[in-house]
């Protein structure tokens, strides 16, 4: 095993470690923070999946959040509809996966990469925002939907009570922790390679016989899928959804979020999610008004001090002092 | 007749008002190597663009074991068989050899020879883990030719192999080329003589866009008119 990949699930490990004795000494309160920066690290994840992998940046991620925070409201809200927490998380992954394909589809098989796709993808994000604000019949409008219930099924003999802190808690942590690994080991075997090839040279890459354009799409896919499904658990648990979960605010933090964490580390953009809301809370308590400055700030700082986000610290100073030893 | 590989029939190719090719024929046999050589300008690697399918050429055709490939998506082309070496080196610099060998294998229909057998014949045993990046540019042109190897092409084509090689590279490159000859078709556009001759084969000489010469390379070497053309004394 190489030591990178050590490296990585040593760390995955210390993570998951520290998830599961967390309820031991939080109350019910900070675990539910916890629970909610946690869904918004699923979501960080699940943009590093494609922005890290192939280095083109959807700015308009929240899009498909959103798409799935609605889908999970619509089918949860209504009556008619049996099973509707399992069926609002399958439809919610479907209908962002769904969007994404045919975005995707035009994009990547008509030759857009780079700035253009980031360009269309922004403006898919402010569509997705104004659809949800101007669609009131259906979305509520500005107000969005509320009294979204929490996720409660029965799966093989086994009952699934969210209502409470703990099982939610236990719940999220467990989905973020398996589809992160799942993700990783996708990414850093063939699938992942290849797709570093296709980064690295695309043309090249589809001169050697890989599709270069399908599998960007699948991956696109993915990712809105499992962003879809961060959107999905976030509505359930906060109980309400609202046009701002599909804005291109959201959409700027998930790329702080990832950029701070460190871009193609997957975990980083968890964490990275983690401390920057939290961060984000402790600041607006002294005044609300500084965030959004401190925001900026932090992104500038990581671009231009860190570009490889905070878990790449270590590594820089270990680098900072091999070479240091080199030069006596 | 059952053995043409590659056929260009009466190839013509015009770029605005600039005829770049005019009425080229070639034909590649199953496990033939043949060179294409020219001054610069000749049309050397336009021509080689229309061989892969890459430019459409305006008038005559290009059949690949009788499909004609004009067209065609460039990893369709790529496992019909054919496998192509760019001038620039486009080895992919933030993998390892051994990963780019293995992008270049798994986009195989059938890949046949073993990672450490395709590292062992462009001699990069040793640098399997090194990043592509950070190789010496003769080692870069032979990781490209490792991957294209990975792809066990029908026909290999290969745009100025040994350009920026030093005289021991450009030989050991074509000692490379020999050792394979006689596994697959292998068409080499280049510029370098010396190059050439160590391969001694079957060559194609073009000027300003049509064929000058064309037959063995000893035929080629000793005509009158391809010196004059390569001294630039036409």
């Amino acid at each position: 095993m190489i030591a990178r990949d050590r490296n990585w699930l040593l760390i995955f490990a210390v993570c998951v470690a520290l998830a599961v004795v967390y309820p031991f000494f939080a109350g019910g309160y900070q675990l539910t923070v916890i629970r909610d920066a946690l869904i918004f690290g699923l979501f960080a994840a699940s943009l590093d999946f494609f922005w890290g992998r192939t280095g083109i940046l959807c700015f308009g991620h929240a899009a498909f959040f959103g798409i799935g925070g609605y889908i999970m409201a619509l089918v949860t809200l209504n009556d008619a509809i049996p099973f509707g927490s399992l069926l609002g998380i399958v439809g919610a992954v479907a209908g962002a996966a769904f969007v994404a394909a045919i975005i995707g589809y035009f994009l990547f098989f008509g030759g857009i990469r780079g700035s253009y796709f980031t360009i269309v993808t922004l403006a898919m994000g402010v569509i997705c925002q104004q659809a949800a604000v101007s669609w009131s019949s259906v979305t509520g409008g500005d107000s969005g939907l509320i009294g979204i219930p929490p996720i409660e099924f029965d799966l093989g003999g086994l009952h699934v009570d969210l209502s409470q802190d703990l099982p939610s808690y236990i719940f999220v942590t467990a989905i973020v922790a398996v589809v992160v690994l799942a993700l990783w080991s996708i990414s850093r075997g063939r699938w992942g390679t290849v797709l570093t090839a296709i980064q690295d040279n695309e043309i090249r890459a589809a001169a050697l016989g890989h599709n270069a354009p399908l599998r960007l799409l699948v991956t696109f896919v993915l990712s809105a899928a499992i962003a879809g499904l961060a959107g999905a658990l976030y509505v359930c648990m906060a109980g309400l959804v609202a046009p701002d979960l599909s804005g291109l605010l959201l959409s700027t933090e998930v790329i702080v979020w990832v950029a701070v964490g460190g871009r193609g580390t997957l975990l980083g953009p968890v964490l990275g999610a983690i401390f920057i809301q939290r961060a984000q809370q402790t600041i607006s308590s002294f005044n609300p008004s500084l965030w959004p400055l401190l925001l900026g700030c932090v992104f500038v700082i990581i671009v231009f001090v860190l570009p490889d986000g905070i878990l790449s610290i270590y590594a820089r100073l270990k680098a900072l002092f091999k070479g240091g030893r080199r030069a006596q | 007749m059952s053995d043409i590989l590659l056929q260009a029939e009466n190839v013509g190719i015009r770029f605005g008002g600039l005829q770049a090719l005019e009425a080229l024929n070639l034909t590649v046999r199953d496990k033939e190597l043949c060179c294409i050589i020219g001054p610069n300008g000749a049309g050397k690697s336009t021509f080689l663009n229309v061989l892969t399918g890459t430019l459409r050429p305006t008038s005559g055709s290009v059949r690949f074991l009788g499909h004609d490939i004009a067209g065609l998506p460039l990893h369709r082309i790529a496992r019909l068989g054919i496998a192509r070496k760019f001038q620039i080196p486009s080895v992919f610099p933030s993998l390892s050899v051994e990963d780019n060998v293995k992008v270049a294998r798994w986009g195989a229909p059938s890949p046949v020879r073993p990672i450490g057998e395709l590292l062992e014949l462009v001699a990069l045993t040793n640098r399997a883990a090194t990043l592509a990046g950070e190789l010496a540019h003769g080692q870069k042109q032979w990781l490209e030719i490792g991957m294209a190897l990975a792809i066990e092409p029908r026909l290999l084509l290969l745009d100025e192999p040994t350009a920026g090689m030093t005289p021991q590279e450009t030989l050991a490159t074509a000692q490379m080329l020999l050792r394979l000859k006689g596994e697959f078709s292998i068409v080499a556009v280049e510029h370098d003589i010396r190059f050439v001759r160590a391969l001694n084969c079957e060559t194609l000489v073009l000027h300003q866009g049509r064929r000058l010469r064309s037959g063995p390379f000893h035929d080629i070497e000793t005509d009158e008119m391809v010196r004059d053309v390569y001294l630039g004394r036409r």
